[in-house]
């Protein structure tokens, strides 16, 4: 294992999470003049690429000049994806002035980079930007989730399924509240900053690809407490044996039967589950006790199926049982009012699972092909798969009343500082 | 012979008593046991160029099957050795370990064995017999898998479940099971198939005749679209009771085949059905599902009993061994049952003709040897070999010419 590096490109978040309801109620018309500017930066910024590859593949380091034009083109993209996707409240410059902004980034000076690496550059730097377009950022080239006739395309100030999913449901909370909710800002703002990460690659920034850890990206974010449903288990459990990654889908076939089984019996009894609690005011005990084992099961089959831990799960949701395991908490009284709404309530969250859900995905194909080859999975994919399974583990166990706690839908609920060293990354 | 021994002795003897009169029953069949097939000679009914062409294609589909079987031998036999080494893998318990050892154990054997079927797919299209593609052969034997995979662990489920529950003696109640879970595939089996009716109006209304003079009256006779995946003709009766049907594959209805010849494949499949033939098979299968589970329980008492998971691997070794040292047992009856359904087809149809000209046209179409060597015939043919056929259309049509 090599000695741990720091990414170089580092987004710094010193949003106060206040926000004006009446730039959050005009925030996309007020950004029109810039959405209009940076298609036109972006056109200049696909011939300076060109230029600056060329360049690159020559000298082996970026021309200082093209690296400085690039450098400011990524910070005013987070500046203008941050505004966007309400990540922050003020309105940004036009430059990408440096420290500047709440939400901003710090990027390395002009180095040598691997010609071949060069080379190759847009072809490496694919899966890094269909990540992105499942995590977010805008203001840049996105890779598009949207389908056009020719299949999918790259689009200009476009939006990831995740800061897309934060933009709209902050909209709402920030209106209301006149704050945005802080798991939402740090969800958006480590979408901002793998999109921040992924231009750098493409652009020749940098030649460090993107690191989709979010404790490492958001490492200067204070953390929030911790929820009441969190992950528990061994976080370095990286080894993955490569016969049953290469079988995981067919190896997941009895669970997932079992599964649907599971969830047919948990939501009949989430609904018997439902009126106890909306009469007693606490839900049931041997209730409570079914219906969590099921959402630790639930856990545990996505874990083994989006390779994000790697011993096959037993079928019963036991405590402990499984590296990547959940804290989950007793009966206890909950507020009525919350129960009875429910499911109208977990709407929001519900959405925000979606735009994870896609990360998710993505994240568990890059790792298959990753660990069939190498025998362990990336370190910063099993941190972004753990984060969306643990806010899916937060919602149903909000759903199914084992809590009446919201999820938390910032990545760094429940983690503790920037984690090991490692050299893996994506 | 000890007094504790003897009460067994007796008790087997009973068993082997009721098996063998079961098998008895099973084994009747409408084919006059009087009836003489002449030996006939191959170069007789087919040109030197076709018997070339079906002996040069069955040599190495044979050279296949026996590498395949090796292969599978020789690794479910490394994976008995060295399998339990992939309990690590798991974080269930004893029943969900020995569902991941069940299914790795075939995983690992499709691997292996997937070369050869590849081999083997570039073989059947060489000689055109095939028509699916090479990606769409690993999608769907991927699939396939995955369905492979969930049977396996219901099988587990059930075998290691009792396992736990009464030890070794598991089979007794999983057997039953084993027989309740194929007649339940059985009956299900037709509705999973997709078909489409036939559309030919004197072929159909053939097929009313002959449901009547076989007693298999509105059994419906259908189409199955095959022609994406092989060119080669064939049909099938399955279903129990409301759904038993007679499917005919595309490539045998609009294939070269006149409608005489068309009568006798629809007289033959009511045939199936009209003697119970999947009800007997489903009756054999019970016959061997007994003593077969009782061998694996056996078996797997080296590895502490079926309630282990390092058993599992073991027995997969030994189902398969035996799978395969009963298959020339199993051959011999579904050899039986086709030679009675071709006798209710003559029987039925009455025209020894159009049945000898469509054997005669399996060999151009399937590739099949008409008289393979005697290895072969005992471990691989399924059907009475296509001389065999046709003497017995000989013999059907000597017989009607000398009754009154």
């Amino acid at each position: 294992m090599q000695e741990h590096r720091e990414h170089p490109v580092r987004l710094v978040v010193e949003d106060n999470l206040r926000r004006n309801r009446l730039t959050v109620f005009l925030r996309l018309i007020l950004a029109i003049p810039h959405l209009i500017w940076i298609i036109l930066w972006t056109i200049a910024v696909i011939f300076a690429a060109i230029a600056n590859w060329i360049a690159t593949l020559v000298t082996g380091t970026p021309p200082a000049g093209i690296h400085r034009f690039m450098c400011r083109y990524i910070r005013y993209s987070v500046h203008l994806g941050a505004y966007i996707h309400l990540v922050a409240n003020s309105y940004p410059g036009f430059v990408g002035e440096e420290g500047e902004y709440p939400v901003d980034v710090r990027l390395p000076g002009p180095e040598p980079q691997a010609r071949w690496k060069t080379f190759f550059r847009l072809f490496l730097a694919l899966p890094a930007l269909l990540l992105s377009s499942a995590l977010g950022g805008a203001g840049g080239p996105t890779y598009g989730g949207g389908s056009s006739r020719s299949g999918s395309r790259y689009s200009v100030g476009g939006s990831g399924f995740l800061t897309a999913a934060v933009a709209v449901l902050g909209w709402f909370a920030s209106l209301v509240l006149g704050r945005m909710p802080k798991g939402l800002r740090d969800a958006g703002a480590y979408g901002i900053g793998y999109n921040a990460q992924g231009l750098a690659y493409l652009l020749l920034v940098t030649e460090r690809y993107p690191n989709a850890d979010p404790t490492e990206l958001l490492e200067d974010v204070e953390r929030p407490p911790q929820h009441v449903v969190h992950l528990i288990g061994d976080p370095e459990d990286l080894r993955r044996s490569r016969l049953t990654v290469f079988f995981r889908v067919l190896l997941a076939i009895p669970h997932l039967i079992w599964l649907v089984l599971w969830t047919v019996a948990a939501v009949v009894v989430g609904i018997i589950s439902w009126f106890a609690t909306l009469i007693t005011g606490t839900p049931p005990a041997s209730l409570h006790a079914f219906l969590s084992r099921f959402v630790r099961y639930s856990l545990h089959v996505n874990a083994f199926l989006y390779l994000a831990a790697n011993p096959f799960p037993g079928f019963v949701g036991e405590p402990g049982s499984y590296p990547l395991d959940l804290a989950l908490p007793g009966p206890e009284r909950q507020n009525r009012w919350i129960t009875a709404f429910r499911i109208v309530l977990a709407v929001p969250a519900w959405i925000v699972n979606v735009g994870l859900a896609f990360a998710l995905v993505v994240a568990a194909i890059y790792t298959w092909f990753v660990a069939l080859v190498r025998g362990v999975a990336p370190w910063g994919l099993r941190n972004l798969m753990a984060y969306a399974l643990r806010y899916g583990a937060q919602l149903n166990a909000y759903l199914y009343l084992i809590t009446d706690a919201y999820p938390h839908a910032s990545p760094l609920e429940g983690a503790g500082e920037a984690q090991r060293p490692v050299d893996e990354e994506q | 012979m000890s007094r504790v021994t003897a009460p067994r002795a007796l008790a087997l003897a009973a068993l082997a008593g009721a098996w063998a009169t079961a098998s008895w029953f099973l084994w009747q069949s409408r084919v006059p046991g009087s009836l003489h097939l002449p030996r006939l000679d191959e170069q007789d009914y087919f040109s030197a160029a076709q018997l070339r062409a079906s002996a040069s294609f069955s040599r190495i589909e044979l050279l296949f099957w026996v590498l395949g079987i090796v292969v599978q031998v020789v690794v479910l036999a490394l994976y008995a050795w060295r399998g339990h080494r992939f309990m690590g893998e798991s974080a269930a318990g004893p029943l969900g370990t020995g569902m991941l050892l069940g299914m790795l154990g075939f995983a690992i054997l499709w691997l292996a064995q997937l070369p050869i079927s590849v081999l083997d797919l570039w073989w059947q299209r060489r000689h055109d017999l095939v028509t699916l593609g090479y990606a769409d052969y690993l999608f769907q034997g991927w699939f396939a898998l995955g369905g492979e995979f969930a049977f396996l662990c219901l099988a587990l489920a059930i075998v290691m479940g009792f396992a736990q529950l009464l030890g070794d003696h598991w089979w007794l109640p999983a057997a039953p099971i084993f027989i309740g879970l194929a007649l339940l595939f059985a009956f299900v089996y037709p509705y999973l198939t997709p078909t489409h009716r036939l559309e030919d109006p004197q072929l159909r209304a053939a097929a009313q005749r002959f449901e009547k003079i076989e007693h298999v009256e509105h059994t419906p006779v259908v189409v199955q679209n095959m022609r994406d995946i092989t060119s080669m003709p064939n049909a099938e009766a399955m279903g129990l009771g409301p759904s038993r049907r007679v499917v005919l594959w595309d490539t045998l209805v609009d294939g070269p085949f006149s409608n005489r010849q068309l009568e006798v494949v629809v007289a033959h499949e009511l045939g199936h059905l009209s003697r119970d033939h999947i009800w007997k098979s489903l009756g054999w299968y019970a016959l061997f599902a007994f003593p077969g589970a009782y061998l694996i329980a056996r078996a797997a008492r080296r590895r502490g009993g079926l309630a282990r998971p390092e058993a599992v691997p073991l027995s997969l070794l030994v189902l398969v061994v035996l799978s395969l040292l009963a298959s020339p047992v199993e051959n011999v009856i579904t050899r039986h049952m086709e030679a009675e359904a071709d006798w209710m087809s003559l029987r039925t149809t009455q025209d020894p003709v159009a049945a000898k000209q469509l054997f005669r046209r399996f060999v151009p179409t399937t590739l099949s040897e008409p008289d393979p060597n005697t290895f072969e015939y005992l471990v691989r043919e399924t059907h009475p070999t296509i001389m065999q056929r046709i003497a017995m259309a000989d013999a059907y049509a000597t017989s009607a010419a000398q009754s009154p």
